[in-house]
């Protein structure tokens, strides 16, 4: 008996010839192939062609004004820079750098055109490092400060950079900002501007429970957040499962703790003169956990995200949201509660002592060095960050953080208490990952989540693996 | 057959070494040197990566989480599949429909699909939360991705939601094409559905259960996007797949060399574990 | 009689739905969030809350669907083709010839799978760069097919040494036909089934695939969908815009749902093909 069964999705199974196959099948596959020579062919050579021809659309793409421009500056040569950044675009009204500068940037110069790529975090990180190995460098592209990941330091030293220290603008940004994004003496970036970690909090939610003065040490701020747990209230939401947030907490506190009498504690770190497990360090890691301890914490932290938190905390389920003033924008979004916000540097100290905050320069923008228009994008730097150019007014309009240029004003009144603290008393220090090997913040966080989550992990444990890490990393 | 046949292969095999094989061959090249990522020049430095892989423990702890992953997400991705297949093949009319949304999930993004999970796992307000407090359980306690022990398995559950509609679709497809002489004759010979099920059903599926089986075990060795979006690799490091862990070695610590070691190491069980399954399924389906 | 069918079959429709509402759930949050505002945040789980194309029309515009369509389709379609053209070819002697060289050939394919492509990506830009391979758009194409090549060529070969005897090709042979239009004009047209197969299983992963394209395309203009979608995710500055970027996933599958809805009646055909003639 003959077995009868359907050529099939790889089964064991004999099949039953069925060789009518028709002419039109071949004829049909034989015009495919071609199709799909031709899609080849195209694709391969005309790649540039099809691009070129989009038009004008209206998300304000920069290679719109190309043609209109043109007749302006006769003389010189049409020049594309390639600049591509970290972030995300804005979802309604303009991106700063994916529309306004590359327009800008055309009308002043006609002869330039810039083409702005902008990736999420991680996503960036490789792509760079991607192009940077291939020698495909974007003409402009994020740096971060000092030794974060894709550093000024790190990229710098293997020679990715070109030396911007003689551009003219440099003298009009604070020595601080400067130094952030040098190596070995000459500047390598500019940054976007300053960026300080706080505490934000609801002003209805404080009245309520009687918190009448904003706490100034550590113990005013433990009897707080006690206040408010009393009232029913959750003192503090984070968003641990983002693990970076528990950088936010913790380099205020040890602010307090260590840098306040040791400001140099990192160079000693990197002499070998000092380490992680040194006790004003552990103090101020079980200081952090004690918030959790305490019961302060909303529970569960560990699996909320960051913009979880941020959205509990402006539906008014929490009083309080530890992090930085680059989180403005999510946090002024209205939510399910109306409240006014406040901000204060969570302050790690013991009481008597002065509040020292962590400040630090933000990310910015580096030059390649192997870039062929080097001179073409000095140029755009200069007008830039002109401090009298209308694109530099347009700059600091949009600009998140606090401007790192001397004399700006702050834009955002919320700050302004913490901000006038930080000039008026010179108490801060930088984040404390920014003079650390890339990967020991990341341990830190990794322990700590442990410790939070119930781990049997002691703060001195979480020192003892940061140094590890550090000894691992420090080359 | 005429050894001129070979020709044929020549196409995919060029583009295949050229853009695959030579770049891995380059990846064990750095193994054993401390590149990081950036630096045009590098030094070689034998085996001091592989040694330091296995003394911080990185090794161990990658290898085991994602053994676990590989292990629950096989199985639970095929066990459901398959379930799902036979009831979809029930000479039930709208199974094309089904077909169709069982498929769905597929065509998401990870990042879209790992978002959206984590409003479902999360405490309080979140789906399931909410769900539990109807039946009157406290919701604020409900703990998965913020949790050292279940983490890794609530991720594993958003990889295989997303793997039932591939999974069953290939099952379906073996299924269909069981021959329905075969189960009558079973019938006559008095079985019962069960019996049907496992004596002729299921022998003639071998193929499809070893693709898939296969599938699902390599794809679980290889877990990266959900732990990433999700946890990335957290609470501490308990959602750290090799290739989470890989990625962040090479990434973010700017230790290249150190990660294409780790690479080198997740290759080789990867292989090893890969041919045994493949080597055992192949002699039951011969068998079978 | 039709009374006792339905009863009996209508506890298994349940348990079919409401394992397949399970299934949908987490998707019907992404459906409902799309309809919302931009800046609507507020618990995504209160579904239907509200109803505006807001969301559509922003990811639309910013994302330049209709570029970014073609781009996605023109690169889908051709890596796909020269996939199932390239790997069927390779497939056919790894299928038809029992020799060492053979298998060797089957398991170099095969192994392919088991790197995941962030591990190597360094490695591959280097030899891209180093071959000077100037459209952007041509480099993820040649990943795509590379990547493919495993999993096709095994499903494949396996479906030509199973379920194509050699018996087919003998009267060709016969005929005189030389080796290429035996495959092209005899085998070929066989392959059906698992050229759909293919077809579903690589076209829908290269279509969503955003990590060999944001590597190797920098120009607005060329993005394929999912590297358009990429820029609404958010970071520490800008929350991300969840309700547009559910909008632009929806707008970005719709394609891939028809194609599949369509492309099923094939899957279907094709396996029964057989069965007619058999």
């Amino acid at each position: 008996m003959k077995n009868r069964l359907w050529p099939a999705l790889n089964l064991e199974s004999i099949t039953e010839c069925t060789g009518g196959i028709t002419v039109k099948r071949s004829r049909w596959l034989r015009l495919l192939t071609l199709v799909t020579i031709m899609t080849v062919f195209l694709a391969a050579c005309g790649g540039g062609g099809n691009s070129n021809n989009q038009g004008s659309n209206s998300s304000g793409n920069a290679n719109t004004n190309t043609n209109s421009g043109a007749t302006g500056d006769a003389g010189k040569d049409k020049v594309t820079l390639t600049m591509i950044v970290s972030g995300n675009r804005a979802a309604d009204g303009e991106d700063f750098e994916l529309d306004i500068l590359p327009r800008m940037v055309n009308e002043k110069f006609p002869h330039i055109t810039l083409e702005v790529q902008k990736l999420p975090d991680d996503q960036y990180e490789t792509n760079i490092m991607t192009k940077l190995a291939a020698g495909e460098a974007p003409d402009i592209f994020r740096i971060w400060p000092r030794m974060a990941s894709m550093g000024v330091i790190a990229t710098a030293k293997a020679g990715y950079l070109a030396d911007l220290t003689d551009l003219p603008f440099q003298q009009y940004i604070s020595q601080g900002a400067r130094e952030d994004m040098s190596y070995d003496g000459k500047i390598y970036g500019i940054t976007k501007g300053i960026d300080m970690l706080g505490v934000y909090y609801n002003k209805s939610l404080f009245e309520q429970v009687g918190i009448n003065e904003l706490p100034r040490d550590w113990e005013a701020f433990l009897a707080a957040s006690q206040k408010l747990k009393d009232a029913g209230i959750t003192p503090i939401v984070m968003g641990d499962k983002d693990s970076w947030w528990i950088q936010f907490g913790m380099y205020q506190i040890v602010a307090n703790t260590l840098y306040a009498e040791d400001k140099d504690f990192d160079l000693k770190l990197q002499n070998g003169e000092a380490e992680f497990t040194d006790p004003r360090w552990v103090e101020a890691i079980a200081k952090y956990y004690d918030l959790y301890q305490k019961g302060y914490m909303a529970s569960n932290t560990l699996a909320l995200s960051g913009s979880q938190a941020i959205q509990m905390f402006i539906d008014g389920q929490a009083a309080m949201v530890i992090t930085g003033t680059w989180d403005l924008p999510p946090l002024m979004n209205e939510g399910a509660a109306q409240f006014e916000r406040g901000f204060f540097p969570l302050p790690g100290n013991d009481p008597g002592e002065p509040v020292w905050q962590a400040v630090a320069t933000a990310a910015g923008w580096g030059v390649s060095a192997d870039s062929k228009h080097l001179d073409v994008v000095k140029e755009v730097l200069n007008y830039w960050f002109d401090p009298s150019s209308d694109l530099f007014a347009k700059w600091v309009e949009y600009n998140p953080s606090i401007s790192a240029f001397e004399g700006v004003p702050l834009t955002n009144e919320i700050f302004k208490d913490a901000y006038e603290q930080y000039l008026a008393t010179g108490n801060s220090i930088y984040f404390a990952n920014q003079m650390w090997p890339s990967g020991v913040a990341d341990e830190m966080q990794a322990k700590f989540g442990e410790m939070i989550g119930g781990r049997n992990v002691t703060a001195e444990d979480v020192a003892a693996a940061m140094q590890k890490k550090f000894n691992e990393l420090w080359k | 057959m005429k050894k001129t046949l070979y020709w044929f292969a020549l196409p995919a095999l060029l583009l295949y070494s050229v853009f695959w094989i030579y770049p891995i061959l380059t990846l064990f090249g750095y193994s054993v040197t401390d590149y990081n990522g950036l630096v045009k020049q590098y030094n070689f430095v034998g085996l001091d990566n592989f040694r330091q892989i296995f003394d911080d423990g990185i090794a161990a702890s990658s290898i085991t989480t994602t053994l676990i992953y590989m292990f629950v997400f096989a199985l639970c991705t095929n066990l459901i599949s398959l379930g799902l297949a036979f009831l979809l093949n029930m000479k039930i009319r709208a199974t094309g429909i089904y077909r169709t949304i069982a498929y769905i999930p597929a065509l998401f993004s990870p990042i879209v699909v790992g978002y959206i999970w984590s409003y479902v796992f999360m405490p309080g307000s979140g789906l399931i939360a909410t769900v539990i407090s109807w039946f009157g359980m406290d919701g604020n306690s409900f703990n998965v991705l913020g949790n050292y022990n279940y983490a890794l398995y609530g991720v594993i559950s958003v990889d295989v939601w997303k793997h039932i509609g591939t999974t069953t679709v290939i099952f379906l497809a073996g299924l269909q094409t069981i021959p329905k002489e075969l189960l009558e004759a079973g019938e006559i010979d008095g079985a019962n559905a069960w019996q049907k099920t496992r004596y002729i059903r299921l022998p003639l599926l071998a193929t499809s259960i070893t693709i898939n089986l296969t599938l699902s075990v390599i794809n679980g060795l290889k877990a990266f996007e959900y732990p990433f979006i999700m946890t990335n690799g957290g609470p501490g490091r308990s959602t750290s797949t090799l290739v989470v862990d890989i990625f962040r070695t090479a990434f973010t610590e700017m230790q290249y060399g150190k990660a294409a070691a780790l690479a080198v190491v997740s290759f080789v069980i990867i292989i090893v574990l890969t041919a045994l399954l493949v080597f055992r399924l192949n002699k039951k389906e011969v068998s079978a | 009689m039709t009374d006792n069918r339905f009863l009996r079959s209508l506890p298994r429709h349940l348990f079919i739905i409401a394992i397949l509402a399970i299934n949908l759930l987490p998707l019907v949050i992404a459906f409902s969030s799309s309809f919302r505002s931009i800046r609507n945040m507020t618990n995504p789980l209160n579904l239907f809350s509200e109803f505006t194309l807001e969301s559509y029309k922003a990811a639309f515009t910013r994302m330049q669907f209709p570029a970014a369509l073609m781009n996605s389709l023109m690169m889908t379609v051709v890596a796909v083709v020269a996939v199932v053209l390239i790997t069927a070819m390779a497939s056919y002697p790894i299928a038809r010839i029992d020799s060492k060289f053979s298998k060797f050939l089957y398991i170099f394919f095969l192994s392919g799978l088991v790197i995941p492509s962030q591990m190597i990506i360094i490695p591959i830009v280097k030899t891209m760069q180093g071959l000077d391979i100037t459209s952007a758009q041509l480099r993820p194409i040649i990943m795509f097919i590379t990547c493919s090549i495993p999993f096709s060529s095994f499903l494949y070969t396996g479906f030509i040494k199973n379920s194509v005897p050699v018996e087919v090709e003998e009267s060709a042979v016969i005929d005189g036909a030389g080796l290429l239009r035996r495959f092209w004009q005899i085998v070929f047209p066989l392959l059906i089934p698992v050229t759909t197969a293919v077809v579903i299983t690589q076209g829908v992963w290269i279509w969503n695939d955003f990590f060999y394209p944001m590597v190797f395309i920098s120009k607005q203009d060329e993005f394929p969908l999912p590297l358009a979608m990429l820029g609404f995710l958010g970071d520490q500055t800008n929350p991300t815009a969840w309700n547009v970027l559910f909008a632009a996933s929806i707008l970005t599958s719709l394609p891939l749902l028809v194609i599949f809805g369509f492309l099923q009646k094939f899957f279907i055909a094709g396996l029964t093909v057989g069965a007619v003639k058999g």
